[in-house]
């Protein structure tokens, strides 16, 4: 899986390859406009929040609302550690990543015993409560003012003689938006195929099972829940020095909402169904965004839209447009009965 | 020599239902010991307490192994497992959507180590560790007769295969005492052979098998020695043959529970 054999491509690789090409020379092309490259770049970073979600309901089988949270504290970590400090995004991006594991890690070891819709209401408090500290911590975060005049990204190569570039405009972020991607994706797919990732499976499929096979649950529920978490926050470090202005309403719940759309829509545990999630609904928005006010509407029509969309989803492909066996089969037997399908007092004969 | 496993004077209750009363037998090491009783009996609510899915409430499981005495009673599943105790269930949890050989490999995860930075930076030992993993998956697989099957899915196998999987995935956990929960339930005569057979093969190569059976059958055929439970309560022990003509245990069975032991 996501092996590339470079002698005979297969077509899926052939069509890897191609996307590829085309996003890379997608800037030079004539019809490209700042404007473009700006959602672009939305999208790449909308996919990084996603593949990382996904590892909680994608390969666990858990619900997380409170995903902005992660998000939030990464894009501030970013933010703070550049305004103060001064530090290369460079440096930010691992700290970032640190920063968001040891949050969810630190919110995970207490909430993960918790079951199901138990465990969604507790992450959701969570991201409402990282958005109220950063609105009223106004000694660290300025609160509801904002952060403004972040330094973009820089390469700086002054201390080897070499010169100093600073990203300027969408072209620079966008290859940056790109590489990061691309990471992410690498680093799932390697998961994926993983020791790691075959206990997460096993978690997700049956957990007195996989318990039975040796696996620790809450340890590793809290491991995905981090790498997860890390992954929110190396997107809003990102997110923080591109913008280079950030404010807590930026970190709503609507954003951990549209996160989660975005997998389900595409398909729940399947990397490249959570990507194509991203593409729909961040061009979708972006669209309303044009149409709605032209048709006389109010710009939160969007909201219904994206509503809509997910009750037809829910009718017609509930397992999402690129359904793993996994998903399709849990969706078939009925989310309610998804937990209670095979429950330990069976066992109890 | 001391047996694998002791059980001294096991209680386990669901608030005022007492599932388990005053149990007490050995399992010695290297035999196959069959564990019988009406339905209800408590047999599967005695294997809980062993694998730790349920906490006894009272009394001891001593686990004897490599010199190593350890009280299990109250321990995690997972360290139960760690220590060398496998189980399958009555009915079969097997990780439904994922591959056969997928099933078999997160058996091995209780013996294995890498986790995210190995699964990343693919490091050498997280490679050797992973082919080791396949490897051993593979042998498993061949071991229990499913062998070249390893890319079907799951819950698509026909049930005997299934129930085959299962154990080769208790095995890959290599445990020192298998406990096997009604394995034989819905085959046929000749997979019920079979599984006999699978059975002694397993004793041979030094574990010892625990098993809840139905199937008097494979009971008589593959058990050395067989415990009876009736009520949550030792009724009997002994050669297959004796518990077979004790008048306690047929009464136990065909007497006033004649209805539940069909």
């Amino acid at each position: 899986m996501g092996k590339f054999a470079p002698p005979n491509l297969t077509f899926g690789a052939k069509i890897r390859i191609g996307l590829l090409v085309f996003v890379l020379i997608l800037p030079v092309l004539p019809f490209v406009t700042d404007y473009l490259l700006h959602i672009a770049i939305l999208i790449f970073l909308y996919m990084i929040l996603a593949l990382g979600l996904n590892i909680v309901p994608g390969f666990n089988g858990l619900l997380d609302l409170g995903y902005v949270g992660f998000y939030g504290i990464g894009a501030y970590t970013s933010g703070l550690l550049t305004y103060h400090f001064g530090l290369s995004y460079w440096v930010i991006i691992p700290l970032a990543f640190i920063n968001g594991a040891i949050w969810g890690i630190l919110l995970g070891v207490p909430t993960l015993r918790l079951t199901g819709d138990y465990f969604a209401i507790v992450t959701f408090g969570f991201s409402e409560l990282v958005v109220l500290f950063l609105t009223n911590e106004i000694w660290l975060t300025r609160g509801p003012l904002g952060l403004p005049g972040i330094d973009v990204v820089s390469i700086d190569l002054t201390l080897f003689g070499g010169p100093k570039w600073e990203f300027v405009g969408e072209l620079p972020y966008y290859y940056l938006a790109i590489v990061m991607v691309l990471v992410t994706v690498f680093v799932m797919y390697r998961i994926q195929d993983s020791r790691l990732g075959r206990a997460w499976f096993a978690i997700r499929d049956d957990e007195v099972a996989a318990v039975s096979c040796g696996i620790n649950l809450l340890a590793y529920k809290v491991i995905a829940f981090a790498i997860s978490a890390a992954f929110g926050a190396v997107g809003g470090s990102f997110f923080a020095r591109w913008m280079t202005f950030l404010s807590p309403d930026m970190f709503k719940f609507w954003e951990s909402f549209l996160i989660l759309c975005m997998i389900v829509l595409g398909g729940m545990g399947n990397i490249w169904g959570v990507m194509i999630g991203a593409v729909i609904l961040v061009s979708l928005s972006e669209i309303l965004r044009e149409v709605l006010p032209l048709l006389g509407l109010p710009l939160d029509v969007r909201f219904l839209a994206f509503g809509i969309i997910m009750v037809l989803m829910m009718r017609y492909r509930p397992a999402g447009m690129m359904p793993i066996a996994a998903v399709a089969a849990q969706m078939r037997a009925g989310r309610t009965k998804r937990k209670k399908a095979k429950p330990v007092a069976d066992l109890k004969k | 020599m001391t047996p694998i496993l002791e059980i001294k004077k096991l209680y386990k209750s669901f608030g005022g239902l007492e599932a388990l009363k005053d149990i007490s037998f050995t399992i010695d090491r290297g035999e196959i010991i069959g564990l019988i009783g009406p339905n209800g009996a408590g047999k599967t609510t005695l294997f809980n307490c062993v694998a730790g899915i349920e906490k006894p409430t009272g009394g001891q499981l001593v686990f004897t192994n490599g010199g190593r005495t350890i009280s299990i009673g109250g321990k995690k599943p997972e360290a139960v497992t760690g220590l060398g105790i496998a189980r399958t269930f009555q009915n079969i949890r097997l990780f439904d959507n994922l591959t056969v050989i997928d099933n078999i490999k997160i058996g091995r995860h209780c013996r294995t180590r890498s986790i995210f930075f190995g699964a990343v930076i693919r490091s050498k030992f997280q490679q050797a560790e992973e082919k080791a993993i396949t490897e051993s998956a593979n042998q498993f697989l061949e071991f229990v007769g499913l062998k070249g099957r390893g890319q079907e899915i799951a819950s698509s196998m026909p049930y005997g295969d299934q129930r085959r999987l299962e154990i080769a995935r208790a095995l890959a956990t290599e445990p020192h005492l298998l406990m096997l929960d009604e394995p034989a339930a819905g085959m046929n005569p000749q997979e019920s052979r079979d599984l006999m057979d699978l059975i002694r093969r397993i004793r041979d190569k030094g574990l010892t098998v625990l098993l809840i059976e139905h199937d008097m059958k494979v009971v008589m055929g593959v058990c050395e020695r067989v415990v009876v439970i009736n009520h949550g309560e030792w009724l009997a022990e002994g050669l297959p043959q004796e518990v077979q003509n004790n008048p306690k245990v047929i009464e136990a069975y065909l007497g006033t529970g004649a209805a539940d032991a069909a």
